[in-house]
């Protein structure tokens, strides 16, 4: 899938939650929401791509990083 | 003619809970207060002769056929209008009444020869029948015993006039058998609710006229047939059994394949071939009515397109070849086992059909996940509902409508929202305009003036004529008038409510940009408009909200859903009838589709796939592993098979490459799989890029059940047997046992019993229950036992109702200089979505091709009248329709249907999409229209082959319906 | 569309714009449009039934369920015969039978030089010296076939 896609998609999760929301907040519900309704392999396609995408707003970047420690946290547990 | 086995009981029921008592020849009985004597006798066992009156309309009193005589009441008072009273008693037979039922009889024989050979009415006509009780055999004022003398010019006039009318595909009207009883003109008022019909003159002269005299075809006849149905005689009367020489032998009840509503329809079997289809009286969802689709037009079934033989091929550009189901089915198992091999087990994925019953869905999503291993599974909601499952069950917990389509009758504020029933759910229609008609308000938020808007006796109090995208603004708006001007239903929300959610929303919805003046300028909307519709709504004892897909297919659809939400849980309009969220289901069965488990996320019932005891209640029932990964949406799908990690695909009675959008990209990605099994029961244009054809079956095939927009589950009932030989639960079945998992069910009775046995919300769900009851709302169960019509009594499904914020983030298609205008989209009534069934029906009379309206202004700047070819471009792509020019669509806006493939409405619309479920942004394209001279190539060769027929079979010419 | 259309739409118009807010405007509305036209044209039941929120199937069961109100063209004038008990007892049949014959119409018809339409009404009260008949309204009383022959003659004569 294009990472332009994904980029897309999330910030446009990051900006539902993000409304009236502190971005701690609002960066867990994202991630909480991409966990929980994207495929899998989509899921580890934003890993690869990572937090550094320039394309990421803020709230996006943060649950993308949460999203790389999810992802490593379970890889570590096997 | 109404259905073969209905007794008529003559007037409606009345709906008051008191009983009185009266004495019907002798015999005492208890009937609710405000009954007719008339029917009051038809419940005692007695049928009082009558003509003009029948139970699905209001009595007329007219043909004073139905005399009876009162203790104590002088005269013969007609039974149909007279009410019962406690301790009344009534007389239904005696020589004085005797004679006044001849007398009447015979002038109505004098009008209308019994000449009832050959007649399709005979053995069922009303005046037939009373012709015989009254023993009167011809017209007893011919010639020398005539008592009046004709005028001549009404003679004349009136000859002209008896020539039949047989303008409309689907019935007649012959006036010379008319007895003027007038019921098909009640029940186009009483039952449609479109008033095409008259009794035009007055006297002898007086005639049944539709519209001022016109032809059927082009009056403000919408071909419901209600009026046929209540024609006593053969004077309407449908031509499909006109045509057959007996009656019918059997009436099987069924659910129709259409639209959301659901009707229950009987089909009236003659030859082992539906003769006719007539709405069920007793059907919950429409009440004994239906629509043209539903009623008339179901010779798709048998229309000679069916694909009737599996066919396979190796490459899309080879020829297909017929082969056995053996064979097909084995090819198609083995090439799936390849490509998963081959590509890896989630290289492979399925949609399920929307159309289909609720136990085939089930079964295709179970062999998705028990003998693919994946979680690859999607439906057609993704493109039209799935921001309402997001949305709904986000805020209320539960990703379904509140309501039955009846609470509308006690609604008094009625807000209808991208949606246009009258089109769209037309037997909800038809309620909804009862309620309107009866005082109840409407308020219309759609950037097109709909129907609704302004129809006879009903026009809106409001319409918020937005600027397609602006959904959210609108909504938005509505709440801050609400809860700025105190008009917040306290109570209900502390009691009923999370607190913090609503606090933070109330605050957040205060904010001065969010109202109407602030956003004025972006929605399009008057400010004071706003500000009436929302303290209508507000302050309405029922408000009840109704929306379809002018509010989800946009890139803030669950945003939109979850706003709808926030504005009835604020007004303490959840929880009772009369009010709620509902939303209008496109599909025949998308609920039910949604309900089994058809989402990549979800299990049957709506239960993540990563819940462990959800999970290993499936694997313990189904003998497997299961994936805890969520699944593959479509879009995802289509991404995935262009980067080549997506290589096979089952697809069962879903046509995505024209109804989905962005149609290039649909179709670039199906070219790219290895092995599409496309199981239909047309060559749809998906099926062109498939590798294995399987025959599909229709409604009319099989046995099942489908569920509706009110949750209610309701039987499909086998008419015929499936025409290419098996059902398509069959077909599935031996996929399965093909692949290596074992299926083997012998009916769909135990499909639905594995259902309930693992789905809390269907846990009470037999077919013996659907027999006994005629439908079931879920949720079914131990809570419920009869099922659930009402949702939320009480409490939210979550516990308590959760607000959100739902912040406007307008879409990221922007019209500019070179694409100024937006492309919005929609149905008609007598074109069904793709059109895959009506277009293969005679209702391509009303709508024989898409159009483009087109508001005057932005016609004239481009130099375009009427009837042009205009040809539209998008970022997409291009296509070219014709225009229509209308003030029906406000400047800037143009609207088309997209119910023909070769319109290519989808060539131009975007890949943009609900940012929760990635339902595609249909609503909203920026689109440059130009004058041009002719249709693209494509389109004209397209047109010339349409529904390209099979290279080995040409059948024979075959009547349809 | 000819100008005599556009006028005659221009007439509806008028009346639309009069009446349509009154309380059950339809019959009032059909008066006012066949007092200025003197009918009322099929063209205009589509822009009545729009303009009152009704279907056109309504405004056309109202129109021709009276007799008064025309879709054609009337005559340059209109003469009505009364035909209620009383006039037949007076002997109105040989009046009507004379006037269909003299005009060469039935009721409900016009004249091919568009002169004179024929109608018919049941009373105008005037029972006791009928046979009645109106000519453009004006109500003339014993009127016998001779009686009739003179009254158009003068008519004529005085245009």
């Amino acid at each position: 899938m294009h990472a332009e896609i994904l980029v897309r998609m999330i910030n446009q999760i990051a900006e539902f939650y993000g409304s009236g929301a502190e971005p701690e907040t609002a960066a867990k519900e994202t991630l909480s929401h991409v966990q929980r309704m994207w495929a899998h392999r989509m899921c580890r396609q934003m890993v690869e791509i990572g937090a550094a995408d320039p394309g990421l707003s803020p709230v996006a970047r943060r649950a993308v990083e949460l999203l790389v420690a999810s992802d490593a946290a379970k890889r570590a547990a096997g | 003619m109404y259905a073969i086995d209905h007794t008529d009981l003559g007037t409606p029921p009345s709906d008051i809970a008191k009983q009185v008592t009266v004495e019907i020849d002798g015999l005492s009985i208890a009937v609710p207060e405000g009954t007719s004597v008339m029917r009051a006798a038809a419940l005692a066992g007695t049928s009082i002769p009558k003509l003009c009156a029948t139970d699905s309309l209001k009595a007329f009193g007219s043909c004073r056929l139905c005399l009876v005589e009162i203790e104590g009441r002088r005269g013969y008072p007609a039974s149909c209008t007279t009410l019962v009273a406690d301790g009344m008693k009534i007389r239904t037979e005696s020589d004085k009444l005797s004679q006044l039922r001849r007398g009447v009889v015979e002038l109505y024989v004098s009008e209308h020869p019994l000449d009832c050979d050959g007649c399709p009415a005979d053995g069922h006509c009303e005046l037939q029948s009373m012709a015989k009780l009254h023993g009167v055999t011809g017209n007893v004022f011919a010639k020398d015993g005539r008592c009046s003398e004709r005028i001549t010019h009404e003679s004349k006039a009136r000859v002209q006039a008896l020539m039949t009318d047989d303008s409309n595909p689907y019935f007649s009207f012959d006036p010379s058998l008319c007895i003027a009883c007038s019921r098909c003109v009640r029940a186009c008022d009483e039952t449609q609710g479109t008033l095409a019909l008259t009794i035009s003159g007055r006297g002898l002269a007086s005639q049944v006229s539709a519209s001022a005299g016109e032809s059927f075809i082009n009056s403000e006849c919408v071909s419901c047939g209600a009026c046929v149905e209540a024609c006593p005689t053969a004077a309407l009367s449908e031509k499909s059994i006109a045509a057959l020489a007996r009656p019918a032998e059997k009436s099987v009840t069924t659910t129709c394949a259409y639209c959301g509503v659901g009707c229950s329809l009987k089909a009236e079997v003659v030859d082992g071939q539906v003769s006719r289809m007539v709405p069920n009286r007793a059907g919950h969802a429409n009440q004994g009515h239906a629509c043209v689709k539903g009623r008339f037009a179901y010779g798709y079934a048998t229309h000679p397109d069916r694909i009737k033989s599996p066919m396979i091929r190796a490459k899309i550009t080879d020829p297909w070849r017929e082969v056995s189901w053996d064979e097909a089915i084995n090819h198609a198992a083995s090439e799936f086992r390849r490509i998963q091999s081959q590509y890896g087990r989630g290289a492979v994925g399925g949609i399920t059909s929307s159309r289909c019953t609720n136990e085939e869905v089930y079964l295709v999503q179970k062999l998705i996940r028990a003998a693919f291993g994946n979680n690859n599974v999607d439906t057609c909601a993704r493109v039209c509902h799935s921001p309402t499952g997001f949305g709904l069950k986000q805020t209320l917990g539960e990703s379904a409508g509140t309501q039955t389509f009846m609470s509308v009758m006690k609604s008094d504020v009625i807000i209808v929202m991208g949606a246009n029933p009258t089109d769209g759910h037309p037997v909800f229609a038809s309620h909804l305009k009862r309620a309107l008609r009866a005082g109840a308000k409407l308020i219309v938020i759609d950037p097109r003036e709909i129907a609704l808007t302004r129809t006879p006796h009903i026009e809106s109090a409001y319409h918020l004529q937005l600027r397609p995208g602006t959904n959210v603004s609108v909504i938005t708006a509505l709440a801050h008038v609400i809860v700025t001007e105190g008009l917040v239903k306290e109570d209900y929300v502390t009691e009923r409510c999370e607190k913090e959610a609503f606090e933070k929303w109330r605050t957040w919805v205060a904010d001065p940009r969010h109202s109407p003046e602030a956003t004025e300028a972006t929605t399009g909307v008057p400010a004071a408009t706003v500000r009436g519709a929302a303290r209508l709504y507000a302050s309405a004892v029922n408000g009840s909200i109704y929306y379809g897909l002018g509010v989800t297919e946009h890139s803030q659809g669950s945003t939109t859903v979850m706003g709808i939400a926030n504005l009835a849980m604020a007004t303490g309009n959840i929880g009772r009838e009369g009010v709620g969220v509902n939303p209008l289901r496109g599909q025949n069965n998308v609920q039910g589709s949604c309900d089994m488990g058809s989402f990549p996320h979800e299990f049957p019932g709506y239960r993540h796939v990563s819940d462990d005891s959800t999970r290993h209640l499936f694997e313990g029932a189904w003998g497997v592993e299961l994936s805890d990964e969520p699944g593959l949406r479509i879009p995802n799908m289509f991404e995935a098979a262009l980067d080549g990690s997506f290589k096979g695909m089952y697809i069962q009675g879903e046509d995505l490459a024209q109804s989905d959008p962005n149609t290039h990209h649909v179709v670039a990605a199906l070219s790219s799989l290895e092995c599409l099994v496309v199981q239909d029961i047309f060559m749809c244009e998906t099926a062109k890029f498939a590798h294995v054809l399987l025959p599909g079956s229709s409604f009319l095939e099989k046995d099942g059940t489908f569920t509706n927009a009110e949750r209610r589950i309701s039987r499909v009932r086998k008419v015929m047997e499936p025409l290419a030989g098996l059902a398509d639960w069959e077909v599935t079945q031996q996929l399965a046992n093909a692949l290596g998992y074992p299926m083997n069910y012998s009916h769909p009775s135990q499909i639905m019993d594995e259902i309930a046995k693992l789905t809390p919300t269907f846990h009470g769900v037999t077919y013996d229950k659907l027999d006994q009851q005629g439908s079931i709302q879920w949720p079914c169960n131990a809570d419920a036992p009869a099922g659930t019509p009402t949702m939320h009594i009480g409490s939210f499904v979550r516990g308590k109702g959760k607000f959100f914020v739902t912040e406007y983030v307008p879409t990221p298609e922007r019209v500019n200089a070179r694409f100024p205008l937006l492309l919005t989209t929609g149905r008609v009534l007598t074109q069904y979505n793709v059109g895959a069934q009506t277009r293969r029906t005679q209702n391509n009379v009303w709508h024989s091709q898409d159009m483009v309206e087109i508001h005057p202004h932005d016609a004239e700047v481009r130099g375009i009248v009427d009837g042009d070819w205009i040809g539209i471009a998008s970022r997409a792509g291009e296509t070219v329709l014709r225009a229509e020019v209308t003030e029906r669509v406000q400047p800037g806006v143009i609207y088309t249907t997209f119910h023909f493939p070769e319109s290519g409405a989808n060539v131009v619309t975007t890949d943009n999409s609900d940012w929760a479920t990635n339902c595609p942004e249909y609503k909203v394209t920026a689109v440059q229209v130009v004058k041009v001279e002719r249709p693209l190539d494509w389109q004209v060769r397209f047109r010339q082959n349409r529904e390209s027929r099979l290279p080995s079979r040409r059948d024979v010419a075959h009547e349809t319906a | 569309m000819t100008s005599a259309d556009t006028a005659e739409l221009q007439a509806v118009e008028a009346a639309i714009a009069r009446h349509a807010h009154e309380p059950g405007p339809l019959i009032v509305v059909l008066h006012a449009v066949q007092d200025a036209l003197g009918y009322i044209p099929e063209h205009s039941i589509r822009r009545i039934a729009e303009a009152l929120n009704l279907s056109r199937a309504e405004v056309h069961g109202v129109v021709t369920f009276y007799h008064y109100f025309r879709t054609h063209k009337p005559g340059q004038r209109t003469i009505q015969i009364c035909r209620a008990e009383a006039c037949q007892a007076r002997g109105c049949q040989s009046l009507e039978r004379h006037a269909r014959e003299k005009l060469g119409i039935d009721f409900h018809e016009t004249t091919a030089d568009g002169a004179t339409s024929l109608e018919m009404v049941f009373c105008m009260g005037n029972c006791a010296t009928g046979p009645a008949i109106r000519i453009d309204g004006r109500l003339y009383s014993h009127v016998t076939p001779e009686r009739f022959d003179a009254l158009l003659a003068h008519q004529e004569d005085a245009q």
